[in-house]
């Protein structure tokens, strides 16, 4: 990319809607594996989180100059995020299909799938690998210094809170195939929780953000004026979080509906946080 | 550029650090930093690894331009390494020049995103300036990078490997730019640093740039 010659605040450019899918593929993928496990739901919802990842893995390996170096990627996990993220996406893959393969009936003679122990153990690291996926993209951001609105110690927290939320809102979606017996109301509870909670920690990132100098100031005034203060506040707030709060407290029967704004509002907000991304200026400092 | 023997007992055999002072009060923005680069590395259409930027400060009647020559700043601590997962990015211990490896490069764009200053670049293709066929020169020149990966400023390595000073310090005609080993308390930059008002871009980040702007 170009750069102007000037010295005025600019926004990356760099990523956008792909790494904005990637994201929000590999956090549905984890937090989805993260509610199965919680709740108790279909070994169909197991696979459909794998399948996430893996398709996310492949949209960012669509983003990247030169795909076919991408497993050099594994060799920096002592300073790079991303390498981890990598290793932490790895290691979902694998234990995660450990996990489930036992569960269907064509692997079912998997030696482990009939030792508690061994099972347990496998379920554990499947289940961190699915809590470090979540994590990692807020760490990939924060670890910037040169775009102070994702410089938070936060964004990691609101990236995991996000994925939980969009899997929740997946599993409105699916509720038929995905609950397995496990209660609607329960899971309708928690999706609340998660919208109230996503509200609240987007609401103290801005307002803690909006004092953090020009450039942070810069990206919150992005986030509420032009095209992208109209993605983020409708997109976001509106039809990603308060419409589906509503629908899933006074209408539970159109909660797929919800589900559907939930997965809408959780792409969006990736977008958001990174077309939000603006530089300090070279020389304004 | 190898120090001789003088330096290497002042510097007490420290690697060189090389870096370039800035003399804001000496650069009129006339670019030709900017063209030398060009010329000396190829760089294609659109991407500049060393750029001079303008900005109008007062009001008329007293108003004026002021020019502020950017590239990369071969930080100490530089934030673009870290955050590379392959180590295509690094720093080379001979010299303290932060340069890349272009065949482990991913093009991930972590780096690009993670430098402050702005000064990493990444071309989508090689196209040259006059059309789809290259001319000879952009053919030859081109072969210093790869596109789809990041390039950047290398403070010319393959002059200061033979003993050159880089392109854009040669051509500047008011001498704005000055090129030495940081690490050698007599060098002509040391000296000026030492006596001159002057300021590390972003110093507040941590990164300690080999940048220094006299002011």
């Amino acid at each position: 990319m170009a750069h102007e010659f000037n010295m005025d605040l600019t926004p990356q450019e760099e990523w956008s809607w792909l790494v904005a899918i990637d994201l929000f593929l590999g956090g549905l993928g984890g937090g989805l594996f993260l509610l199965y496990q919680v709740f108790g739901l279909s070994s169909a919802v197991a696979l459909l989180s794998l399948g996430l990842v893996v398709l996310g893995g492949l949209v960012l390996l669509s983003e990247l100059g030169h795909p076919l170096r991408a497993w050099r990627a594994l060799l920096k996990p002592f300073s790079s995020w991303i390498s981890r993220g990598v290793i932490f996406v790895s290691l979902f893959l694998i234990f995660g299909a450990l996990y489930v393969a036992p569960t269907l009936e064509y692997f079912s003679w998997l030696p482990w799938g009939d030792d508690p122990t061994a099972r347990k153990t496998i379920g554990a690291i499947a289940g961190a690998a699915a809590l470090l996926v979540t994590l990692y993209p807020g760490f990939v951001l924060a670890a910037s210094p040169s775009i102070p609105f994702w410089n938070s110690p936060l964004l990691p927290v609101l990236f995991f809170s996000h994925s939980l939320m969009g899997a929740s809102g997946l599993v409105f979606l699916l509720a038929p195939v995905a609950l397995n017996g496990a209660a609607l109301p329960a899971i309708r509870v928690v999706g609340e929780v998660l919208i109230a909670t996503n509200f609240a920690l987007i609401a103290i990132y801005l307002l803690t953000l909006r004092g953090s100098g020009l450039a942070a100031r810069e990206a919150v005034r992005r986030l509420s004026e032009g095209a992208l203060g109209w993605t983020f506040q409708v997109g976001v707030v509106l039809v990603g979080m308060i419409l589906p709060l509503a629908v899933v407290i006074w209408l539970p029967s159109a909660a797929a509906f919800a589900g559907i704004c939930i997965l809408i509002g959780a792409l969006l907000f990736r977008y958001c946080v990174l077309k939000a991304g603006v530089y300090v200026p070279f020389a304004m400092t | 550029m190898a120090p001789d023997k003088q330096t290497i007992v002042r510097t007490n055999g420290k690697a060189p650090r090389w870096g370039m002072a800035i003399d804001l009060k000496r650069c009129v923005g006339c670019q030709s930093c900017t063209l030398a680069c060009k010329v000396e590395n190829g760089t294609p259409p659109g991407i500049f690894w060393m750029r001079v930027l303008e900005k109008e400060e007062g009001t008329y009647p007293v108003a004026r331009k002021v020019f502020l020559p950017v590239r990369c700043n071969h930080c100490s601590e530089p934030p673009c390494v870290p955050v590379c997962p392959t180590g295509a990015s690094y720093k080379r211990k001979k010299d303290n020049l932060v340069l890349i490896n272009q065949d482990k490069c991913i093009g991930c764009r972590a780096c690009v995103v993670a430098c402050p200053y702005q000064v990493r670049f990444i071309s989508e293709d090689a196209k040259g300036y006059y059309g789809d066929e290259l001319t000879p020169y952009e053919a030859e020149s081109y072969k210093k990078w790869q596109p789809r990966t990041v390039q950047k400023c290398t403070f010319c390595v393959d002059r200061l490997e033979t003993g050159r000073e880089p392109a854009c310090v040669q051509t500047c005609p008011t001498r704005a730019l000055v090129f030495g080993n940081l690490n050698d308390t007599e060098s002509e930059i040391a000296r000026l640093v030492r006596g001159r008002a002057h300021f590390q871009p972003r110093a507040e980040l941590g990164t300690d740039p080999s940048l220094y702007y006299l002011t």
